[in-house]
């Protein structure tokens, strides 16, 4: 990680990988996928990087439509009863 | 779930994959944002790129407040389900102790995988199981000057990626002589190491690969009179390697009634003002 000059501590990008052959690069744990390691969506963290509220604090609210145009409030639709909530970066690529 | 794609996309996902838990859509990355994980080392101007989170999940108890998260620096890789429901319901690791026969005199060791196969991307958890005889402790860290703490060790060829040993907790024995206070194991010990591969080596046209997983078990196990010196055992175990968990149409194989590259189309002409 590396800080600005305000102090702000900001993650650093992992770039580290091979070209196998053109369009095709294997990153540094092996995986293989058409972009190159730290650009685009291999934009992986090098070390440190952001997660979010910690354990033991209420998770923020989230409230929205879901896929099905229902209304979704995550504390208010889990019932009083544990949950996962999960951010993925997409379901179409 | 929640991602950064457009409504119709998702609506789209769902349909494909049956999915019915709620899938909400953050094309703005509002609430990624809000969270503070929106992934800052995509560039602004790099679309349909710009805006996606650092993955990850949040396990939340019946009060709402979270008791474990889950994300990778390796964006690729995941948690796989069991661990998250576990994580949720508090519960132990579910793996049957084998019986024994006869009440044991020294610590023994088991390796498992909780799993079925060794599968790409899904991290799944390689269980070493110690076994300590009634009267005896084995200890975890911190460890007393001059002790060894129980330890667990994948060999450095071990062709898969793997996370820290995860250790269930100690509990506090003290000494009634010195009064010190000792953070020890006793009873059934079992200690995880996430494991997956991500290596297209593994990947094997014919079918599906087998990968050995070798380690060593390090303790060192006392009980009130007397510590016995650290012993190690070593484990080697065959896993069967799936080939991969895509599913048939990612593989190019077969159909899908979602159209993926009109939605990735969609979401790029959005962003691009195109």
């Amino acid at each position: 990680m590396s800080s600005d000059a305000g102090g702000r501590v900001e993650p650093v990008v992992d770039a580290s990988g091979v070209q196998l052959k053109t369009g095709l690069w294997r990153d540094s744990l092996g995986y293989v996928g058409p972009m190159q390691p730290g650009s685009g969506p291999r934009s992986n963290p090098l070390g440190w990087f952001p997660t979010g509220p910690e354990i033991g604090e209420m998770l923020p609210s989230i409230s929205g439509a879901s896929f099905d145009g229902t209304t979704v409030d995550v504390h208010l639709d889990r019932e009083a009863g544990p949950a996962v909530v999960s951010f993925l970066r997409s379901a179409v690529w | 779930m929640i991602t950064y794609d457009e409504p119709d996309a998702l609506a789209s996902f769902a349909d494909e994959f049956g999915i019915t838990y709620p899938l909400l859509s953050d094309p703005d990355s509002i609430i990624i944002e809000r969270f503070g994980i929106l992934n800052t080392l995509v560039d602004p101007d790099d679309h349909p790129w710009y805006g996606i989170p650092f993955p990850g999940s949040y396990v939340l108890d019946s009060d709402g407040v979270i008791v474990a998260k889950f994300f990778e620096a390796e964006l690729t890789l995941r948690a796989n389900a069991d661990q998250l429901l576990r994580a949720a319901l508090g519960e132990p690791i579910s793996i049957e102790p084998t019986p024994q026969i006869e009440e044991p005199t020294e610590v023994t060791v088991e390796a498992t995988y909780d799993g079925e196969q060794l599968l790409p991307v899904v991290l799944r958890d390689l269980v070493v199981t110690l076994r300590v005889p009634e009267g005896q402790h084995l200890y975890g860290d911190p460890v007393p000057a001059g002790m060894v703490a129980t330890s667990v060790a994948l060999d450095a060829d071990v062709p898969v990626v793997q996370r820290d040993a995860q250790f269930p907790p100690t509990r506090e024995h003290r000494l009634s002589g010195t009064g010190e206070v000792l953070h020890v194991y006793d009873g059934d010990v079992h200690v995880r190491v996430p494991i997956t591969y991500l290596s297209s080596e593994f990947f094997n046209d014919d079918g599906v690969d087998v990968a050995t997983i070798r380690g060593t078990v390090t303790w060192q196990s006392c009980d009130d009179h007397v510590c016995h010196l650290p012993a190690s055992h070593r484990f080697e175990i065959e896993l069967p390697v799936g080939k991969h968990n895509l599913p048939e149409f990612v593989r190019g194989e077969g159909s899908t009634r979602m159209d993926f590259n009109k939605h990735f189309q969609q979401m790029t002409a959005r962003r691009t003002g195109g």
